[in-house]
């Protein structure tokens, strides 16, 4: 299926279809760090780590740190930045500090390991939901060429998280729009690259709740109420054992 | 967040919802319909979805099924940044997660909780 287009005998809003449309157009530009095929790319180890046999066994393991072997990868990446893509998406209640110091430690940057993170969290947002409702994958968008900005927030430093992250007085104007009321570790978690934080963000908050709902227990903003949204969102952290 | 909300809502909610361990709507309407529909799709079960799918729109609406998806959908990223990055439990839902609400939820039998 060719670009963001919802034949289907449910109406999805519009402002979901708009998100989701932005989301893979960003995914096709320039980013950050990476350029356009890169992050196609990234996108398409998401899917072909649902065919990885080294990600199927890994995930029955008792830990997934005893099974060694290659994943099943084609395509402009490298082994640590697979690695990272499919562990993500196949394993993520399981990943620990070592791993990602491993990560890093292979030769990839922390900005483009948060680039990476975002763009394979869009990709789990618009699969998932299309997943939901019965439907086909989009096919993935064609690379933009261009060129990366290379943006760091030179605000970022590393506290008590994994990544090195920017605190809300560490913001400076060059970062943009970077934080509303709310800063949460979830929030500040891909701070260090601004670009990739918002491109998540947008897409996320539009399939979630805005930033300025998300503390208003009792919003009206979706055809669900604040607690069925809860039990939906707890359940879906609780499968993945998510600790946070 | 699903501690504040029926907090303010005053429903009298049972955490065994989430889990798993509940039986019947744990206090939510459509409780049983959301709490399947989510772990069929988390599950990638595409027959059970498609059941609950249908199920949800008959008892909560189309809209309702919709947002359903959409949250579901969000959480399998919003799961994946704070995994990804190590972002700490200590501020999430604003420092409201107790060491109760941990255990209620069986948080600290998950394996992150485990091996940080």
């Amino acid at each position: 299926m060719s670009g963001i287009e919802y034949d289907t005998p449910y109406h999805v809003r519009e402002s979901l279809v708009a998100a989701q449309r932005l989301a893979w157009r960003r995914i096709a530009e320039p980013g950050a760090w990476l350029d356009g095929e890169r992050r196609v790319a990234v996108a398409g180890e998401v899917r072909a780590a649902g065919d990885c046999a080294l990600c199927r066994e890994r995930k029955q393991a008792l830990s997934p740190f005893a099974v060694a072997g290659e994943h099943a990868a084609s395509g402009p990446l490298g082994a640590a930045e697979v690695e990272l893509i499919h562990r993500l998406t196949s394993d993520p209640g399981r990943l620990r500090r070592s791993w990602a110091e491993g990560i890093l430690a292979a030769g990839v940057s922390e900005e483009v390991y948060v680039e990476i993170v975002g763009i394979v969290c869009m990709v789990m947002i618009v699969d998932t939901f299309r997943r939901a409702l019965g439907l086909p994958q989009f096919d993935l968008p064609a690379p933009v060429a261009g060129t990366q900005s290379g943006y760091r927030a030179p605000g970022a430093r590393r506290h008590d998280a994994w990544i090195s992250l920017v605190q809300p007085d560490d913001v400076v104007e060059s970062d943009g729009d970077l934080y509303g009321a709310a800063a949460s570790p979830v929030v500040k978690a891909l701070s260090l690259v601004p670009e990739a934080k918002r491109a998540y963000w947008d897409l996320a908050e539009e399939h979630y709740l805005p930033g300025s709902e998300m503390t208003d227990f009792a919003t009206g903003a979706r055809a669900i109420d604040r607690m069925q949204m809860e039990l939906v969102a707890g359940r879906v952290s609780a499968l993945h054992q998510c600790v946070y | 967040m699903l501690r504040a909300s029926t907090e303010v809502s005053g429903a009298d909610f049972d955490l065994g919802a989430v889990t798993g361990a509940a039986t019947g709507d744990g206090g939510i309407a459509g409780g049983v319909l959301l709490h399947g529909f989510a772990e069929a799709v988390t599950l990638r079960d595409a027959a059970r979805t498609a059941e609950l799918r249908d199920a949800l729109v008959d008892r909560l609406g189309e809209a309702a099924m919709i947002d359903a998806a959409a949250t579901a959908a969000a959480f399998h990223g919003f799961v994946r940044v704070v995994d990804a990055t190590g972002a700490p439990v200590a501020g999430a839902a604003g420092g409201q997660v107790t060491a109760e609400f941990r255990q209620a939820l069986g948080i600290d039998a998950f394996y992150g909780a485990r091996n940080p």
